[in-house]
């Protein structure tokens, strides 16, 4: 059954903005045949995912929102997380497309401590990854100095620095 | 192995699908990316026989589509992205799998030309528009222009002065290609301008567009025209590309039929509907097409058997 909640400019900062998942936001209008076709793929949708919010605006009826928001073609579907709009799809695409976009959203915005965890790590190791060329280059340098002790004990922290970032890495593929 | 594959879901599509349904050959129909194909975004089919009362466009799809199903036409969402003829077998490729098939049915239609410039993709959705009927309602009391000259800009031009306070009507040639009824139509609304022939140069804005840079196609003189609707009808292209190794396609991309047939220029692979159709492009047309490829292909079934 569909859980595709209506939304109106009145309750679009209550049910969107300040929603505790992320939210997508089905732009739509009666005389909008394309429109009719994504639809009952919102209604499915809304069925099976739980940590996501699906809603609809008809911007017939709740014009502001649709202004508020550059909204000025349909069908657009807008994707919302934290109280700001985050991604947007335009057009009747088809499923495949939007499943793809709403576990992606899913992703960047998770909802739950461990899923929150999960993305500063990743983001952190893929900072550290970055930099692994400069370490490369350094490391070389480094090498060259290695009969100075201080070098030598910088290079070995270095290293184990690196390979803890390896371990994180591995460990975030198992959480 | 299945008998037959349909790729397309419009009035060609579906209707092959109802025919080769009923003639048990259990034809699976890949929709692609819009089911239900170009007359979907009709607000209002007034000539398909059978509908005195018009319906929307929408509406007359998902009776066919409807109709298709209960005959036992299977269908599935994906588009076909290539196919590859091994011996007298057709492995049809539509998302992750591939389908092998005796005998296939092209009925992917025609999608809506665009603006060959870079600024008309970057605006599209925010400001440009290819459905009228749609997007009309964001421009009430506001500029738009109409691109094209033919049916379909008339008509789009006509319906958005329901809304806009001007419309002005942008074609690059001299002369009009649409019907002499409909530009009557347009040439008697007085919220219609026209500005003949220019060709629209470069879509400007910010966020959203708020002009266009046209150019005279005779003296190439240039000026800015202050709009925020840019609205695409400069006719529609078949979509071919995927075929394109298996059948013979004309110089503008329309796979070549047959005279009186649709059989293509490869055995086992048949064509109807706008995907071959560059002269009539109606609906009723594409559904006759349909039906008629669905009884070829049974018939060159029958015959291989």
């Amino acid at each position: 059954m569909s859980k595709v909640v209506e939304v109106t400019d009145q309750t679009f900062e209550e049910e969107v903005l300040k929603s505790d998942v992320p939210t997508e936001v089905d732009f739509w209008a009666p005389w909008c045949g394309p429109c009719k076709m994504v639809s009952p793929i919102y209604d499915r949708l809304s069925a099976e995912y739980e940590n996501f919010k699906f809603c609809k605006v008809n911007v017939d009826s709740n014009t502001e929102m649709a202004r508020k928001y550059n909204v000025v073609s349909i069908p657009m579907q807008m994707f919302f997380a934290n109280g700001e709009k985050v991604d947007e799809l335009l057009g009747a695409v088809p499923e495949q497309v939007i499943i793809s976009k709403v576990q992606e959203v899913i992703q960047r915005f998770p909802t739950d401590e461990r899923g929150r965890l999960k993305v500063i790590l990743s983001s952190w190791i893929e900072h550290n990854k970055q930099d692994d060329e400069n370490f490369t280059r350094w490391e070389n340098k480094a090498q060259e100095l290695k009969e100075d002790a201080v070098y030598d004990s910088l290079l070995k922290a270095a290293r184990e620095m690196r390979k803890a970032n390896e371990r994180l890495s591995q460990l975030l593929g198992e959480l | 192995m299945q008998k037959v594959v349909i790729a397309g879901s419009g009035p060609a599509g579906l209707t092959a699908g109802i025919y080769s349904a009923r003639a048990g050959l259990a034809p699976i129909i890949f929709e692609g990316p819009a089911p239900g194909g170009q007359l979907t975004v009709s607000a209002e089919v007034e000539n398909y026989p059978g509908f005195p009362e018009a319906l929307s466009g929408m509406e007359l799809m998902e009776r066919i589509h409807k109709q298709a199903e209960k005959f036992g036409a299977r269908f599935n969402s994906a588009m076909v992205e290539q196919v590859v003829k091994d011996g007298d077998v057709f492995k049809v490729k539509a998302g992750d799998k591939t389908t092998e098939a005796q005998a296939l049915i092209i009925a992917t239609g025609a999608q809506a030309r665009r603006l060959p410039i870079p600024s008309e993709k970057k605006f599209y959705g925010k400001g440009v528009s290819g459905c009228a009927t749609c997007d009309g309602f964001f421009y009430k009391d506001k500029k738009v222009i109409v691109v094209g000259g033919g049916n379909a800009a008339m008509e789009d031009a006509v319906f958005l002065t329901k809304f806009a306070s001007k419309v002005t009507i942008v074609h690059r040639r001299d002369y009009l290609r649409a019907d002499a009824v409909e530009v009557e139509k347009a040439k008697k609304n007085s919220k219609i301008e026209w500005l003949i022939p220019w060709v629209v140069k470069e879509i400007l804005g910010n966020d959203l567009v708020t002009g266009v840079k046209l150019k005279n196609a005779e003296s190439g003189k240039t000026f800015e025209l202050e709009c925020e609707g840019v609205f695409v009808a400069i006719g529609h292209e078949p979509k071919t590309d995927v075929f394109k190794d298996v059948v013979q396609t004309d110089e503008k991309g329309f796979i070549i039929v047959q005279p009186g047939s649709t059989r293509t220029s490869t055995d086992g692979v048949f064509a109807c509907g706008d995907v071959c159709d560059h002269k009539y492009k109606q609906a009723v047309v594409a559904a006759g097409q349909g039906c008629m490829a669905a009884m070829d292909v049974d018939r060159y079934l029958g015959i291989k058997e």
